[in-house]
């Protein structure tokens, strides 16, 4: 026994002399010699056409979307049509869910669990929190990812977004990241949880962190909603009614171009600083385009992506949703948990042009961004008091249409200044809960998944201060 | 455990794999006769190949390297059920990165009873950087020619027997995206795994005379306390390369668990071949 | 409500003080991390690592020479020196100070920290090359002898580090001095550089300057006492004596490829070939194994097939694959004429 072992020392400290006397370049020797071999078999198996082919589909086809005139075009137009066909899509099947799932089920649970004789507070618990946030999350989600992730997967499998990353890095490279990110950053407009599982892509390690960072600046279809809904209530509301719908609609748009700015802007600070010594490399593999398989592709990207990242969002909505029915509900003394709070982060959140209204929906609404809009319109109903709309403490709703939810806001004291920082708010603060287990998962990294969560919500903090304070210096309101 | 081992050495179509090693990287055996394990490159169609042979629906884009995770399936050919191991899709085996070093110690020390590496035709010379690796470190290997569709489409034309006597191992082409050349390829894998088919693997010529001299002599040294191990040469390598979880296993003496099993069938059978 | 004048004028010193405490590397915190350096332990090691050194270069050492180069008065190097000999770490016969056996050990153990962090840097971070030192300089006190070899095992156990010196291995073995310095390589001769001494630091950046680095081929044109003129990146580059002291390196027979007289990938426009001849020492770690994991080795033939919008990066066939490289890679891939 004791001499194998020894014998075992003696094989490696023989392999440690012999590393130093072949120095330091071996690895390029031994890949050199590999790569002779291969040569040699191909050589004698492999025999190519010399004649090139009069038309290559695959070059005609290169030659136009990295074309330096019609390669951007082309992919403005192409990603133009898949945020369209998403939105148009989504809009049929998501009130059709929302009207089955809130308008009919939930009634019909509550005044089942009524008849059983259940108790008050467990069917507002189950029922108004747990099944309607779950309710609220799968009808706003559900629809715009089940038509966005195919529709990607589709471009994906023919072979059109790595062209996409080949035209797109010169932009990134300066801002000290991959091509590459701007797929994830398309993806994280759909949500953000599976564009950062979409960074695995980038197999450079510093590249890959500074994808996942900056993932969350890519406003996900769970902020949409909230975007349109506020800058059609107050931006559109201070320009004349004909230009309201354009306006508003610039608006939204200003927001997503400002989150790829943002986007930029971070990346390059990260590349400078905190990310400088994490190890870099590029390389781009640009594969022959294949017809897409359709049908297997919306098998897939369904089984995939979204009913992952649907079940996901569902199993944080569920507690959320309690949370949200027992701070509205659980009552400290004369006023509800939610009330308290709210009156102590009035003043602090008034100075960055918010309320304290917004301030808890947004820490109750952390397992999903969809939520936030019924969860104010609750909380401001219950803090101001507002008697006649609404379903009752604790219940989230929607108020119908946009001009009813503005008759509400205004009741709970929201100017135009607090719906544009609602909007930079929701563009800038932490990602939701889901998105920041992903992150977890995919870094494996305590650090960098706190520096995901809190960069960007210090970053929105600051922006909405400077918003603020610089508004009223002017305006003087 | 002797008797075990001469058990197994007389068998000829008995499994090769480790079963402890195979625990030991979280693969349960025990409803299964063979292990498979798939190594390609990125981008392949390797996990198309996968989801055909398993019936599995995983999804993959084309896009480098998209499985990160190693996925694991199973099917049955002719009465006997394969377990088969997706590796993390890699271009070589011989870097430090983590997917390398997955795919490196499951071929070593899992020892799969049979490795199917997958190639894109349309890209044989830099797949073939892969594939001679993997025929450096196992003996029973298939390859799985894909793409052919598209190799036809590039007017590229493959001469599959002369490239399976070069390498030394049978080779398939396929069309996975079309589901052809699958039968032939459960055909092969069953060959080799049942030991119908004996592999020659190729190894590696024409390295520098410092390299070679190395080699040979690191080599001769371990097959000196591991006489049983199928791949001094490629275990040499390693160590040369500083690999960490070779020089734990010759610290710790498991590199004798890993035991060439085919080589010495052959060389019974070549004996008796030769007294008749 | 407060004043928003005033609510400005808070935000933004809240911020820049926030900045002064937390920035990386300036920063108070940073700061205050690297003043704690100063410690017995800390000259206690450095002083091992320096009469190492000595032995190492078959040069003696003194007190002035501790007391200059861990920048103390010599008081207190002397001092330092009985405290040394008091464990047992050095020995010292009339003006020769020697380290013992005991004391070899523990410097070996600190420059094999030092070395499997430079080596780590250079190949698994984008640190860059001045840096490498001063952060190794830090790590060699900090880590322990089984967290050094946790980094070797990670990083493939190398046997050198960036700058060509042998890294002790963890049972204290260390390959000897290797090759000439090149103020002693003959007229004609073609060399290959093996060792780029990284200190002090003044020499070590103006010959990382001049592009100089482990692996390169030179050929010397003419030393004399006051210049050493040789050719290197395809070019003639000229140093002082005391500058080329720092540079070993062994000859090489026959006539090797110089760097920097090739062209480079990137030269190559849409539809042009060449054939790989090898790529810059500069490409190292990951991406260097990358760039062959892809194909990118001698001999093999490279076509230009397309540009990017921007113009950079560039798709370039490599054996039948299309692969997207940027400019600065092409850069250091070499071609043959």
């Amino acid at each position: 026994m004791k001499q194998t072992e020894q014998n075992n020392e003696e094989i490696l400290s023989l392999a440690n002399n012999l590393r130093w006397d072949l120095g330091q370049g071996f690895h390029d020797q031994l890949m050199e010699s590999i790569f002779a071999n291969a040569t040699t078999i191909a050589q004698r198996s492999v025999t190519t056409s010399k004649e090139k082919p009069l038309f290559s589909f695959d070059r005609a086809l290169d030659r136009i979307v990295t074309s330096p005139v019609f390669g951007f075009p082309v992919m403005f137009i192409i990603l133009a049509m898949v945020f369209w066909i998403t939105v148009q899509g989504a809009n049929i099947p998501s009130e059709f869910l929302a009207s089955i799932l809130i308008n009919d089920i939930h009634p019909a649970l509550k005044s089942f669990a009524g008849s059983i004789g259940t108790p008050l507070w467990l069917s507002g618990l189950l029922i108004d929190g747990a099944y309607l946030s779950m309710a609220w999350v799968v009808s706003v989600m559900l629809p715009p990812m089940a038509i966005f992730f195919p529709l990607f997967t589709l471009l994906e499998d023919f072979g059109y977004l790595p062209r996409v990353a080949f035209n797109m890095d010169n932009l990134y490279r300066r801002a000290g990241a991959h091509g590459k990110q701007a797929l994830t950053m398309a993806m994280g407009f759909g949500c953000n949880a599976a564009g950062v599982v979409a960074t695995r892509v980038i197999d450079s390690p510093r590249e890959r962190l500074i994808a996942i960072i900056t993932n969350n600046f890519s406003l996900c279809n769970g902020r949409w909603p909230t975007q349109i809904l506020i800058a059609t209530i107050f931006i559109g509301g201070v320009v004349p009614a004909e230009l309201a719908g354009i306006v508003s609609a610039a608006a939204v748009v200003g927001i997503a171009v400002l989150g790829i700015v943002f986007s930029l802007v971070v990346s390059f600070g990260l590349s400078k600083t905190m990310l400088k010594g994490e190890a870099s490399t590029f390389s781009l593999e640009l594969p022959p385009y294949r017809p897409p398989r359709i049908l297997r592709t919306l098998y897939t990207s369904l089984i995939d992506r979204t009913i992952i990242v649907l079940w996901r969002a569902v199993v944080f909505a569920v507690p959320a949703g309690m949370v949200i029915w027992l701070v509205a509900n659980v009552t400290f003394g004369e006023e509800s948990i939610a009330q308290v709070f709210i009156n102590w982060v009035d003043p602090a959140a008034l100075i960055i042009g918010l309320n304290g209204v917004i301030i808890l929906a947004y820490i109750i609404a952390i397992p999903a961004n969809e939520i936030v809009i019924p969860t104010v319109l609750m909380l401001t109903v219950l803090v101001a008091g507002l008697t006649g709309v609404g379903s009752g403490s604790g219940v989230m709703f929607d108020a119908g249409s946009a001009s009813a939810t503005g008759t509400i806001l205004a009741a709970g004291g929201w100017t135009l200044l607090t719906g544009i920082n609602l909007m930079l708010f929701s563009l800038l603060h932490n990602p939701c809960s889901t998105t920041i287990y992903t992150i977890y998962k995919e870094t494996k990294s305590v650090k960098w998944t706190l520096v995901s969560t809190f960069l960007p919500i210090v970053m929105g903090i600051v922006v909405c201060f400077f918003v603020t304070q610089i508004w009223r210096l002017f305006a003087g309101a | 455990m002797n008797t075990n081992k001469l058990e197994l050495n007389n068998c000829a179509s008995c499994p090769v794999h480790n079963v402890g090693n195979l625990k030991k990287l979280g693969i349960n055996m025990s409803d299964y006769d063979y292990v498979v394990a798939l190594a390609g490159n990125p981008n392949t169609g390797k996990s198309t190949v996968f989801n055909n042979l398993t019936g599995l629906k995983q999804h993959t884009g084309n896009w480098p390297g998209k499985t990160v995770t190693r996925a694991e399936g199973g099917f049955e050919f002719n009465d006997s059920k394969f377990k088969i191991v997706d590796l993390p899709g890699t271009y070589s085996l011989l870097s430090a990165s983590t997917d390398e070093e997955v795919a490196r110690d499951f071929i070593l020390f899992g020892q799969p009873d049979v490795t199917v590496i997958v190639a894109d035709a349309t890209r044989l010379e830099r797949n073939l950087n892969l594939v001679l690796q993997v025929l450096e470190i196992t003996d029973r290997a298939v390859l799985c020619l894909n793409l052919m569709d598209e190799a036809r489409r590039n007017k590229i034309e493959v001469d599959v027997r002369t490239l399976s006597k070069d390498l030394g191992i049978p080779v398939i082409p396929t069309e996975a995206r079309q589901n052809i050349g699958m039968q032939e390829l459960l055909n092969s894998i069953n060959e080799v795994a049942s030991g119908k088919y004996i592999c020659k693997p190729y190894r590696m010529k024409g390295k520098s005379k410092e390299l070679n001299s190395a080699v040979e002599k690191l080599s001769q040294k371990i097959k000196l306390e591991y006489p049983n191990i199928p791949n001094s040469n490629w275990v040499a390598l390693r160590l040369l390369e500083g690999d960490q979880s070779i020089i734990d296993a010759v610290r710790t003496g498991e590199l004798g668990n890993i035991k060439e099993v085919k080589r010495a069938i052959t060389e019974d059978e070549l004996q008796s071949e030769d007294a008749v | 409500m407060v004043d928003p004048l005033i609510a400005l004028l808070t935000g933004t010193g809240l911020i820049l003080i926030l900045l002064i405490i937390f920035i990386p590397q300036k920063g108070l915190i940073s700061r205050l991390r690297r003043n704690k350096r100063n410690e017995k332990r800390v000259l206690i090691e450095d002083a091992l690592k320096h009469l190492y050194s000595c032995e190492y270069n078959g040069v003696s050492c003194s007190i002035d020479s501790i007391a200059g180069k861990l920048s103390i008065a010599s008081d207190d190097a002397a001092k330092l020196l009985a405290n040394l000999e008091q464990h047992d770490l050095v020995k010292s016969h009339d003006e020769d100070i020697v380290l013992t056996p005991d004391g070899r050990s523990y410097a070996l153990r600190i420059i094999r920290v030092h070395r499997l962090w430079e080596q780590y840097l250079a190949d698994e971070t984008s640190v860059g090359e001045k840096d490498w030192h001063f952060s190794a300089e830090e790590i060699e006190h900090k880590l322990s002898p089984a967290q050094a070899d946790a980094l070797a095992a990670q990083i493939g156990n190398p046997v050198f580090d960036p700058h060509g010196d042998p890294i002790p291995t963890s049972k204290g073995d260390i390959l000897s001095k290797r090759g000439i310095t090149l103020n002693s390589l003959m007229p004609d001769a073609y060399a290959h550089i093996i060792h780029i001494e990284d200190e002090p630091n003044a020499i070590y950046s103006q010959l990382v300057a001049e592009g100089l680095h482990v692996g390169m081929h030179v050929r010397m044109i003419e030393a004399t006492k006051e210049r050493i003129r040789f050719l290197a990146n395809g070019e003639e580059v000229v140093l002082a004596p005391l500058f080329a002291k720092n540079i070993n390196v062994t000859t090489v027979k026959g006539e090797p490829k110089i760097e920097g007289k090739f062209k480079t990938l990137s030269s190559l426009s849409i539809g042009e070939k060449g054939k790989v001849i090898g790529i810059s020492t500069k490409c190292r770690g990951q991406q260097r194994r990358r760039l062959m994991d892809l194909g990118v080795v001698p001999g093999t033939e490279i076509e230009v097939e397309m540009k990017s919008v921007g113009g950079d990066p560039i798709a370039y066939r490599i054996r039948g694959a299309t692969v997207a490289l940027r400019k600065k890679q092409a850069e250091r891939i070499f071609l043959e004429n």
